[in-house]
């Protein structure tokens, strides 16, 4: 097969690749956010459960959690695997992703000062115009150079979605190389994330340029 | 209500009311029988030493911190009685009577200056032209012309805090209370802070000042409270409390401010 043939190939997988990046965006940075909330919530016992499942996401491998999600239901229930592996991969990615971002999101807003909310109560903000317009721009831009590292991390992670055989770009070249018996789809696979994250570098950056009007 | 205060001579009308006022942290007593006045038009100074609950006294005032016991009237009216706080409606029109000016500024650092000064009142329904027309004659009057579209990491902690004040008076706020304004400032930079002050007292402004100042606190006060250990110790004139001070407390914490 040559070089060629292959990057065609894997790049048939690229679109999914995507669609597992951007809809875990989609997802997790909201999601994110509820988890966040709920994990400072001043009911001990709400605040606890979320705790543990935080710590379950990031202390157990995504591996885990994809073969959870994608076969779990088909032990567990004896339903069908999903034909569509896109669903039970984007939900493992959202879940996982939004318990890191709620950690990140849950530092940002604690490293906002007391006296902010303090003088927003005494302007006449409520709480939610409190939160929306005084805590959360503040938080988005202490936080952005953190959320960038994640999604760094999650366009290389969307190559997990092997272990379930998702056919996105990584899968397909790792087939590739089982049938070839041979390592350049590897490197090929390594240019293209290599790429990828070239290109969110730069737009992480334009974002966090244009949050620097103040400081 | 407005029309009340306008009708009587300043200084008479009591517009803060403080009975009885006790809280404490965690069991330790930090404001133990707090009583005092505020009338329209006056300016009220409280000194005292670190810690001595100063503070938490405006903090109560403020609904920032909730007593424990006693009561707090605005305009007689009761937003706080025998430790019971007023349904939170209530509260929430008591707020805008007051307005507070932080030691450290507290000011929104995403916000331009003008958003920083203009956003409170257009949240209250203010016309936004209004707003802005307001907030520039306010800024006018800090001595701050033409810095509306600056943020605050660009302006000295001095210009900060004047800004912080503009914020606070673009609400019409009946009574503003400071608590030690220009404790966070460098020294050069206090004295433009206590002029607009001073300036707004000459303006009567019902204004509470928590201040280390005490040259400022003698010559602005109608009336200075001597605070310590969470105690009301010593109230009375500038003349009676900084020339003539009855406790020995007074003395002693006042002998540490003569040069
Ligand atoms: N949030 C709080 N929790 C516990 N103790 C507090 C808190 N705020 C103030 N205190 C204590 O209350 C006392 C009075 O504090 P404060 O009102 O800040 O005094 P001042 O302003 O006169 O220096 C101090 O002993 C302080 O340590
Ligand atoms: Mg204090």
């Amino acid at each position: 097969m040559s070089l060629l043939t292959m990057i065609l190939k894997m790049s048939e997988g690229l679109g999914k690749t995507c669609a597992i990046f951007f809809l875990t965006l989609w997802f997790s940075l909201p999601l994110g956010m509820i988890v966040a909330l709920l994990r400072m919530s001043k009911n001990k016992i709400i605040s606890s459960v979320i705790r543990f499942f935080i710590t379950v996401l990031r202390g157990t491998p995504l591996m885990l959690q994809l073969l959870a999600v994608t076969y779990g239901p088909y032990y567990l229930f004896h339903a069908n695997v999903s034909r569509n592996k896109l669903i039970p991969v984007v939900i493992a990615f959202s879940i996982n992703y939004a318990a890191y971002f709620a950690e990140i999101y849950r530092g940002g807003i604690e490293s906002i000062p007391k006296g902010q909310y303090e003088a927003a109560t005494v302007l006449g903000y409520s709480r939610f115009q409190t939160f929306m317009r005084i805590v959360l721009p503040q938080v988005i831009k202490r936080i952005m150079p953190s959320v960038t590292n994640e999604v760094v991390t999650l366009v290389k992670d969307t190559s997990m979605a092997f272990t379930v055989s998702y056919q996105e770009m990584f899968t397909i070249g790792k087939q590739i190389a089982n049938s070839q018996t041979s390592f350049t789809p590897f490197i090929v696979a390594g240019v293209f994330y290599y790429l990828f994250n070239f290109i969110v570098d730069r737009v992480m950056g334009r974002i966090e340029k244009r949050l620097n009007y103040y400081s | 209500m407005s029309a009340i205060t306008e009708n009587k001579a300043p200084g008479s009308v009591p517009i803060l009311e403080i009975r009885g006022l006790r809280k404490a942290f965690d069991r330790v007593p930090v404001l133990r029988d707090i009583s005092f006045t505020v009338n329209t038009g006056n300016v009220v100074t409280i000194i005292g030493p670190s810690g001595s609950g100063k503070s938490t006294l405006l903090r109560c005032a403020s609904f920032l911190e909730n007593a424990n016991d006693g009561d707090i009237l605005y305009d007689g009216q009761y937003a706080m009685k025998g430790g019971v706080y007023a349904p939170k409606k209530e509260l929430n029109r008591f707020r805008t009577l007051f307005g507070m000016v932080f030691q450290n500024f507290n000011l929104f650092p995403h916000y331009s200056v003008l958003k920083n000064i203009c956003e409170p009142p257009t949240l209250r329904g203010c016309d936004r032209e209004e707003a802005r027309e307001r907030a520039s004659e306010l800024l006018k009057k800090m001595g701050l012309e033409g810095k509306e579209n600056a943020y605050p990491c660009q302006l000295s902690g001095g210009q900060q805090q004047r800004v912080a004040i503009a914020r606070a008076l673009a609400l019409n706020p009946e009574i503003l209370y400071f608590d030690e304004p220009t404790s966070a400032l460098d020294p050069e930079l206090t004295g433009e802070v206590l002029k607009v002050i001073r300036q707004l007292a000459e303006d009567h402004m019902t204004m509470v000042v928590v201040t280390h100042e005490m040259s400022f606190a003698h010559a602005v006060s109608h009336q200075v409270i001597f605070m310590d250990g969470g105690y009301i110790m010593e109230e009375g004139s500038p003349e009676q409390i900084f020339e003539n001070p009855q406790q020995e407390r007074t003395k002693r914490f006042l002998s540490n401010y003569k040069k």
